[in-house]
């Protein structure tokens, strides 16, 4: 029995990859499904603006909060702008709108072509010729390269944002001052470190979204199960491969741990 | 030509098809008759070589496409254009896109010729007025008739695959898709029916193959099915004497 588990794990693995590479090649490849392209660009981009303003802004406010209230004992809260800044731009900002991204971009993925499975349209594309991977994995490879990095940088804006709030107007710290603090973290190195995240991000939660809606099985039940555990994997493969990526880019651009 | 060649499936260790074989030409009517569950489907989703047997061979116009790869596939898969159970529509296009999807892909005519090949099927199918509404605004009926257009916009099939085409209508409806599936026969292309209502297939069919336990128990004509003793086929048939009960109780 566990050996078939293993044998089937392996199986699934070599299919993820593949599917993973075909639908990345795809992008060079004819045909190019350019309205299908912009389709998906909406619904995760304009779609999930709003959702990762109104998140940004209160973890950039929240974070704050709490480094006013610390640093304050210390006499050190003019340093909230700049701890802020870091850790929006290097480490909060892509992880957090990656987790909303993938609630609500990531779960529709999975739901919408398990729903696509079990209503045969997957079939009735393959019947008519067309490579399900090319048609429906691609253009959603390519949203979520354009659309998760985008988010991201609006994020990080409006996280600094509901910062400088709070610092300035609750913690009544000098606005001159955060704005310094913020333009002083922002280096190649930190804003390289932010923005190359959320290209892993987007693509591998577009995979493992895709993949596990395209390998739905067993009616409702099973379009429930796969569609969860879509969004359980895509948050721990985000939380660990930002780990991976912290601890790379971090020797690569010459950080000092 | 289809043939079937020892084929056998088994899904989660439970045999769905055990040796089957089996030989059609395109140009034939046939209904695939069984209860749920009895592989009628998969056999279709094997002509397509959308799923793969665990042993045997299908051979579609002597062509092996038992171990084929995706890519090869496609030449054999356009010799069929299937209407699968519930249509399958796809729910992000509308009526006249749906219908198209095959012509886009496929041909390179202009936008006003393949509006003008998309309205010609509709009528056929006689749903053209439904040409802007969405799949979940159209009806059950609509909805199959749809798909059928769609089916019929594809690359010049040999053969039309049905699966189920009349399960949840009302009989009007299932009546007026068996009408039109036969009149689209008339033109000389076949098809192969999977259904478990007797009636639709007699209506439509003229070759009759019963499937239980993996095996085809029958493959014969009209007669042949109406006379046969099997029990499971007569239990099958019950739905049918049920009818002609009824219809004698309405004469009298």
């Amino acid at each position: 029995m566990n050996t078939l588990r293993v044998k089937e794990l392996l199986y699934d693995l070599q299919e993820f990859y593949m599917m993973s590479v075909r639908g990345l090649l795809g992008i060079f490849r004819k045909p190019f499904y350019f309205n299908d392209t912009i389709e998906q660009m909406d619904y995760a981009g304009a779609g999930s603006f709003l959702i990762i303003v109104l998140v940004s802004l209160f973890v950039g406010m929240a974070l704050s909060l709490q480094l006013s209230a610390e640093l304050s004992i210390m006499g050190l809260k003019n340093y909230t702008g700049k701890i802020v800044g870091i850790s929006i731009i290097r480490e909060l900002g892509p992880m957090v709108v990656a987790v909303v991204y993938t609630g609500r971009v990531g779960a529709g993925i999975a739901s919408e072509l398990g729903s696509m499975v079990l209503g045969h349209q997957v079939d009735t594309l393959r019947v008519f010729g067309v490579d399900p991977v090319k048609k429906l994995v691609t253009p959603r490879i390519i949203s979520s390269l354009i659309m998760l990095p985008a988010l991201t940088i609006i994020g990080d804006m409006v996280s600094l944002l509901g910062s400088y709030y709070i610092a300035v107007f609750i913690s009544h710290q000098s606005a001159t001052f955060f704005w310094s603090s913020i333009h002083q973290v922002l280096t190649f190195q930190n804003v390289f470190s932010g923005s190359f995240k959320p290209f892993i991000f987007g693509f591998l939660v577009t995979c493992v979204c895709c993949f596990m809606g395209l390998s739905t099985r067993g009616g409702s039940q099973g379009l429930r199960k796969s569609t969860t555990q879509a969004v359980v994997l895509s948050i721990i493969m985000i939380i660990v491969v930002d780990f991976v990526l912290t601890r790379i880019l971090l020797y690569v651009l010459g950080f000092s741990v | 030509m289809i043939r079937f060649d020892q084929v056998s499936l088994a899904y989660n260790s439970i045999n769905v098809l055990d040796g089957v074989s089996f030989s059609v030409d395109f140009s034939e009517r046939v209904a695939i008759l069984g209860g749920s569950g009895y592989g009628k489907t998969t056999i279709l989703k094997l002509i397509l070589g959308l799923i793969r047997p665990d042993s045997g061979r299908i051979f579609i116009d002597d062509d092996d496409i038992t171990g084929k790869a995706e890519d090869e596939l496609r030449v054999p898969r356009m010799k069929f254009s299937i209407v699968f159970q519930e249509g399958a529509l796809f729910d992000s296009l509308n009526v006249k896109e749906n219908v198209a999807f095959c012509l886009r892909e496929y041909s390179r005519l202009t936008e006003e010729e393949i509006d003008q090949k998309v309205r010609e099927i509709l009528r056929v199918v006689d749903v053209e007025a439904a040409i802007d509404l969405t799949p979940e605004e159209l009806s059950g009926g609509m909805h199959r008739r749809v798909a059928i257009a769609r089916a019929l916009a594809a690359c010049e099939p040999k053969m039309f695959l049905y699966d189920e085409p009349t399960s949840g209508l009302d009989p009007v409806n299932a009546d007026n898709i068996c009408k039109l599936i036969v009149d689209l026969a008339n033109g000389g292309k076949g098809f192969m029916i999977v259904t478990h209502k007797v009636t639709d297939a007699l209506k439509v069919a003229e070759r009759f193959m019963f499937l239980r336990d993996g095996k085809i128990q029958l493959d014969g004509n009209r007669k042949e099915l109406l006379g046969a003793t099997d029990p499971d086929i007569q239990q099958f048939l019950s739905e049918l004497q049920c009818l002609t009960k009824m219809q004698g109780l309405k004469a009298d």
